[in-house]
């Protein structure tokens, strides 16, 4: 839930990266550290991993300063994946304002990548959410490995949800990771605007939304 | 409550102890003594923590030292927040999860509390069921046997019936060839005295078809052979007939006083209804015998009386009474004071079954060593 401190002029905005283990969700996180230039851009807290699996969470705070003097954050966290965290996802996914759901290009991890997606369907309800007015951007990582599912096939597959178009990555390679957030901005952006007026109020677009909050000196490689 | 993610305070990060400590390294560390304090103070440097400015470092030699000093404890709450946030977020989890566990524990009792109950209904229903099949056998038993006296008396109407009646038309046509007798035979005082013996023997004999012919009558009222079903029926007459039976039962030594008044005709089954009346007179006859009353002392008060829209059917005896402790005993089937044998402890459960089946009611008073009245009430139509 977005949260405006009028003492502050600041309002905190958060979302998480979601999906099934070992989808790559940390690496998202790690590529946009690496990859963003944003107006702020605080430390990547990576909390604590166990095998190179997270068990909390990750967080990248980044943020902008309107010329109004909003100061505007965004947190970006990551769940751990893995089943047995579930009441840790639950917590982490606790009033978020936008989620990415990254899933697994791979074949043999369709399953894992439905389960998750059910999973966070329950948990968004669990919490107070409602995953048909939550920005959400689907992303399907891991396009550098061989074999995986077809792009076409994936896009005909979620052409009917309110989530398409998909977006492709390879967080590894540092693809797609600056399209999916920016494709989740620009969803965000019509949330949050909508609510607290960041056009009229304080002189953000959408256009200036997404670009402070996402430059980057890099080309992304989608 | 706050969230494990909020942005933790200076105070949050570190104890006031922590705190002072850390100023003391750094102040060694420094050219200048430097302070970290949670609000801002003169010339001081903002210490960062997520982009939020968690506090402000000041004295030191130079802002260069400042600086450096401030990035150094940045750098240290970095680790200091890692742990902070972990622990946070872990024991939001952990109280999360225990809410969770207690709202189950509490759906599971409810849910067994649910079950609990309908299984107490289901053991409800089925003692109702028992009862109602314990009810079914027994008017199954007493129909059963109803019908079997039924058939009894009606096979002993018919086989008596028939010489009953020749032997009456017989006795009348021997009468008349005893007053032909005494024409012929010569007038001795001895024939006199056979002829005027044999009048009184074919007299008695007479009576006795008549009287035989009256129990038969009963009978027939009794098992309600002529009828079948609900009809309309003279309680008066149901009880007039019992009486004769019971007074055959007990040799005609009882003093049955009958107070039979006028009164309406109720729909019921006539059997049934003779067969409660005289359970109920079969009972007040046994009770005079229990208290060893003779003719002269029991008697058996019958009375029949029309109240508003109501029929009263009273019947008293001053015999042995029921004690206090059987009162509570005596409807239940089966039961029974008598001597094994004499008895089916039938009597009063059929009486009041039956009162009820036709809308009436059955009343018992009684007295240990007094007597008992029962009261039947039915509705008059």
């Amino acid at each position: 839930m977005a949260e405006y401190t009028p003492e502050d002029n600041k309002l905190a905005l958060k979302v998480v990266f979601y999906g099934p283990a070992l989808s790559g969700k940390t690496t998202n996180l790690m590529q946009l550290h690496s990859l963003l230039n944003p107006e702020r851009k605080g430390e990547l807290m990576v909390l604590e991993t166990r095998d190179d699996r997270t068990l909390f969470f990750d967080m990248l705070p980044i943020g902008l300063k309107s010329e109004s003097g909003l100061d505007l954050r965004l947190k970006l966290y990551t769940v751990p994946g893995q089943v047995q965290h579930d009441s840790t996802r639950k917590a982490v996914l606790s009033r978020a304002d936008g989620v990415v759901f990254v899933a697994d290009s791979q074949p043999s991890q369709q399953d894992n990548n439905a389960n998750a997606f059910g999973n966070l369907e329950e948990n968004l309800e669990k919490v107070g959410l409602d995953i048909d007015t939550l920005p959400l951007v689907v992303q399907f990582n891991k396009r550098d490995i061989p074999g995986v599912v077809d792009e076409a096939e994936l896009q005909d597959r979620w052409s009917a949800t309110p989530w398409s178009p998909l977006v492709m990555a390879s967080a590894l390679r540092g693809s797609g990771v600056i399209a999916t957030f920016r494709l989740l901005l620009d969803r965000l952006y019509t949330e949050v605007d909508a609510e607290f007026e960041l056009a009229a109020r304080h002189g953000i677009d959408r256009n200036r939304f997404i670009t402070r909050l996402s430059a980057s000196d890099e080309v992304d490689l989608a | 409550m706050r969230n494990f993610e909020d942005d933790p305070t200076l105070d949050d990060l570190l104890s006031d102890d922590q705190r002072q400590r850390l100023n003391r390294a750094l102040s060694a560390l420094c050219r200048e003594p430097v302070a970290l304090t949670a609000n801002r103070q003169d010339n001081a440097e903002p210490v960062e923590f997520n982009l939020e400015t968690v506090g402000w470092l000041s004295g030191g030699e130079s802002a260069a030292e400042r600086r450096a000093a401030s990035e150094l404890v940045s750098f240290l709450l970095l680790f200091v927040a890692k742990y902070r946030l972990a622990a946070n977020l872990h024991h939001d989890t952990t109280e999360a999860s225990y809410a969770e566990l207690q709202r189950q524990n509490e759906a599971l009792k409810a849910s067994e509390a649910r079950f609990r109950e309908l299984s107490d209904q289901l053991q409800q229903r089925v003692d109702e069921q028992v009862e109602v099949i314990r009810q079914n056998q027994q008017d199954l038993y007493e129909s059963s046997r109803l019908r079997s006296v039924g058939h009894l008396a009606a096979g002993v109407a018919h086989e008596i019936n028939n010489p009953i009646g020749f032997i009456s038309s017989n006795l009348r046509v021997a009468r008349d060839y005893l007053e032909d007798l005494r024409d012929i035979v010569p007038d001795t005082e001895q024939n006199r005295e056979l002829l005027a013996d044999f009048n009184d023997l074919i007299g008695e004999s007479a009576d006795g078809a008549r009287r035989i012919a009256g129990i038969v009558a009963d009978l027939k009222t009794f098992s309600s052979i002529d009828q079948s079903g609900y009809t309309l029926c003279d309680l008066n007459e149901l009880i007039t007939s019992a009486i004769h039976l019971l007074q055959t039962e007990y040799h005609h030594q009882l003093q049955v006083l009958e107070q039979l008044g006028d009164i309406p005709r109720i729909s019921g089954n006539p059997g049934r209804l003779a067969q409660s009346l005289y359970n109920l007179l079969d009972n007040a006859a046994q009770a005079l015998r229990d208290a060893q009353k003779g003719s002269d002392q029991g008697h058996i008060l019958v009375r029949t009386v029309r109240r508003d829209n109501q029929v009263d059917v009273l019947i008293q005896d001053n015999g042995c009474g029921i004690s206090e402790a059987n009162l509570g005993l005596i409807f239940d089937a089966f039961y029974t004071t008598r001597p094994v044998g004499s008895g089916t402890g039938l009597g009063l459960t059929v009486a009041r079954d039956t009162t009820r089946a036709h809308g009436g009611t059955l009343q018992i008073d009684s007295r240990e060593g007094q007597g008992t009245r029962v009261t039947l009430t039915f509705t008059a139509p």
